[in-house]
């Protein structure tokens, strides 16, 4: 026999005086975990791939498919990151540290045995979800706030290494490699080509994020996120989640940095330091970590903002800092959150919704 | 031999004894109360034997295996579930998908619901699927905190106060659907303050005072019991009298 629950339906059926409030309220909540219905995503999902599939051709110039390219490929690495923090709840500001660890990976490799793109990729790969879990260690003994300060010491310690390692790192000067190694008919010294490689490698961690988003795995990543306590009490084996959801963030870290690596390709540990680390950690939390398509839309404020505005570095600084503000003022949960409420607004609040997947705006 | 066997269970918060020497025997076939006045170690109790604290000193074995001190995660794989005093959820989620992530993890080894939707259905949230948790009035908060610890398909469901701060109609009928839960096969051991809700309800009460069992039996039998009619009526004399 159910309960009655004299509150049933007091969220559903609200009068429209109170809905128009509640619409204003909705554009700046985070609605992370509010569905949209399954063809909005996939008219999306095929608008977005168009356009960065037609993007070479549109005449946009050499240097603004160059940024294109640094901004797939910095997305990538926020795929990770927006994978433990958005749904795992666990924030780094060492993540450039862990895209390095693939990179250096990857050129070292190449230096020391010749190894090529193909072949050092999954090596790297490996290497950074290795590096990431064993930095995830302590975690699993302190609380999320000092994860945060070891990840930043690691990223200090991680330039220090790379800066003091003679010859095998290249020390401050860093290290070359060759191009990457051509597929039949393909050659990747073309800057177009090359921008398609990243954006195939885009589309797989875009792919990877969206079904680990709707499976059981990303249902029990948030609910760690949400409360770990009760999530243990439900069976869930919480610090192994926590450890293997860095391990994921670091392969997405490892393809993003040897990326990097063979569309710079000479790397030095500048690239990987403090700063490249909160930068990566911004464009996480701009573009809203729980939205499918928040860490692209960061990467792409970020990378974009100075080109457009013609901004110094130092007033790019500023800008971002601004914008950061901006946003965790009004938008706690990132730009992607602002698109989807302001789309659930139009649409009507959210009683309209079907099914489908949860959380991906 | 008992379900779930506790034997003299000791839980120590630096100088603060919470349990002295605990031992019980639950079955999974009927209500079980446990009743005494504040800071008893009631709470300490639960957290002790689903992993929460690790223990002091002594055993819980629950199904003929010892259970002390596994992980609170493995116990509940084990089908001995519990609730929290302070009613929780996933705060940022979807009623739906609170009791999902719970129905996913109890399914990995047979659970007894189909559906998500069953157990929504079983305490009356269904109309609520789609409001997320955080939002929640508090009556239907707790409702999600027992349709959560259900989703694991527990054997035993240890419920810690699940009718603190409802009023007395919604306490009712959160009485009614815990009544259901035994004939089902899910034993509950159940917490909590009101003496004639705990009196209907139960088969056996036991109760705690300064971590230790003082009494144990049938409810009008307990209750009557000196030892703790003194526990319970002694410092409302007191406070009569002055
Ligand atoms: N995490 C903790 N750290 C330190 N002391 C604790 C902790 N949890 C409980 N205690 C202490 O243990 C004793 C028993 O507390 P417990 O919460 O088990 O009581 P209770 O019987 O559940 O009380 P109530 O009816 O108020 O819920 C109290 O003295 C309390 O202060
Ligand atoms: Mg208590």
């Amino acid at each position: 026999m159910p309960m009655t629950d004299n509150s049933a339906g007091k969220v559903g059926a609200a009068p429209e005086g109170a809905r128009a409030r509640d619409r204003l309220a909705l554009l700046t909540a985070d609605n992370a975990s509010v569905p949209l219905p399954a063809g909005v995503q996939a008219i999306t999902a095929i608008l977005l791939a168009a356009l960065l599939i037609a993007l070479p051709w549109l005449g946009l110039g050499y240097r603004f498919l160059s940024i294109a390219i640094t901004t797939l490929y910095t997305a990538i690495g926020l795929y990770g990151l927006g994978l433990q923090f958005g749904q795992a709840g666990i924030m780094s500001v060492g993540h450039a540290a862990l895209m390095g660890v693939g990179a250096y990976a990857s050129a070292i490799l190449s230096v020391q045995l010749g190894l090529g793109f193909w072949t050092s990729l999954p090596f790297a790969m490996v290497l950074s979800a290795i590096v990431g879990g064993v930095i995830g260690l302590p975690t699993l003994r302190v609380g999320g706030q000092h994860y945060i300060i070891i990840t930043f010491c690691f990223c200090a310690l991680f330039v220090i290494v790379l800066t003091n390692g003679g010859t095998f790192t290249g020390s401050a000067t860093g290290l070359d490699v060759g191009s990457v190694t051509p597929l039949p008919g393909i050659n990747f010294d073309k800057l177009s080509n090359n921008y398609y490689l990243v954006l195939a490698a885009l589309f797989l961690a875009l792919a990877a994020t969206y079904l680990i988003g709707i499976s059981r795995y990303g249902r029990t990543l948030r609910a760690i996120r949400e409360n770990e306590q009760l999530a243990r009490s439900v069976g869930i084996n919480v610090d192994l989640h926590k450890l293997g959801v860095l391990m994921v963030s670091g392969l997405f870290a490892g393809l993003a940095g040897v990326l990097q690596l063979y569309y710079l390709r000479h790397i030095s540990p500048t690239l990987f330091g403090a700063f490249p680390s909160l930068y990566l950690a911004l464009m996480v939390m701009l573009g809203g970590a729980r939205y499918l398509y928040g860490p692209l839309i960061g990467a792409v404020i970020v990378n974009f903002l100075p080109e457009v505005l013609n901004l110094d570095p130092v007033d790019s600084r500023i800008a971002y800092g601004v914008c950061l503000l901006l946003v965790i003022l009004l938008l706690p949960g990132g730009v992607g959150a602002g698109i989807k409420n302001i789309y659930c607004a139009l649409a009507g609040g959210f009683d309209k919704q079907g099914g489908g997947s949860n959380g991906r705006a | 031999m008992a379900a779930l066997e506790v034997r003299g269970l000791r839980k120590q918060f630096g100088g603060v004894v919470a349990l002295n020497g605990v031992d019980l025997d639950i079955d999974t076939d009927r209500v079980v109360g446990i009743v005494g006045p504040n800071g008893s170690g009631k709470t300490t109790l639960f957290n002790v034997v689903t992993g929460v604290h690790p223990a002091t000193g002594g055993t819980v074995s629950w199904q003929g295996q010892d259970i002390t001190n596994i992980g609170a995660h493995r116990i509940a794989r084990m089908r001995l579930v519990r609730t929290f005093q302070q009613a929780m959820s996933f705060p940022g989620l979807t009623v739906d998908e609170n009791v999902r992530i719970a129905w996913e993890q109890g399914r990995k080894s047979g659970g007894r619901w189909a559906s998500p939707g069953m157990i929504l259905d079983f305490v009356g949230l269904a109309p609520l699927g789609k409001a997320i948790a955080g939002s929640l009035p508090f009556g239907s908060l707790r409702r999600l905190g027992l349709a959560v610890a259900l989703g694991v398909s527990p054997e035993l469901l240890l419920l810690d106060e699940p009718g603190a701060g409802l009023n007395d109609s919604e306490a009712q009928a959160f009485a009614a659907v815990i009544a259901q839960l035994p004939p089902q096969g899910i034993g509950v051991c159940l917490i909590d303050h009101d003496m004639d809700m705990m009196s209907e309800l139960c088969d056996r009460l036991i109760v705690l005072d300064f971590g230790t069992k003082i009494a144990e039996g049938p409810p009008a039998e307990v209750l009557a019991d000196p030892k703790v009619r003194e526990v319970y009526l002694g410092p409302d004399k007191k406070v009569g009298a002055s």
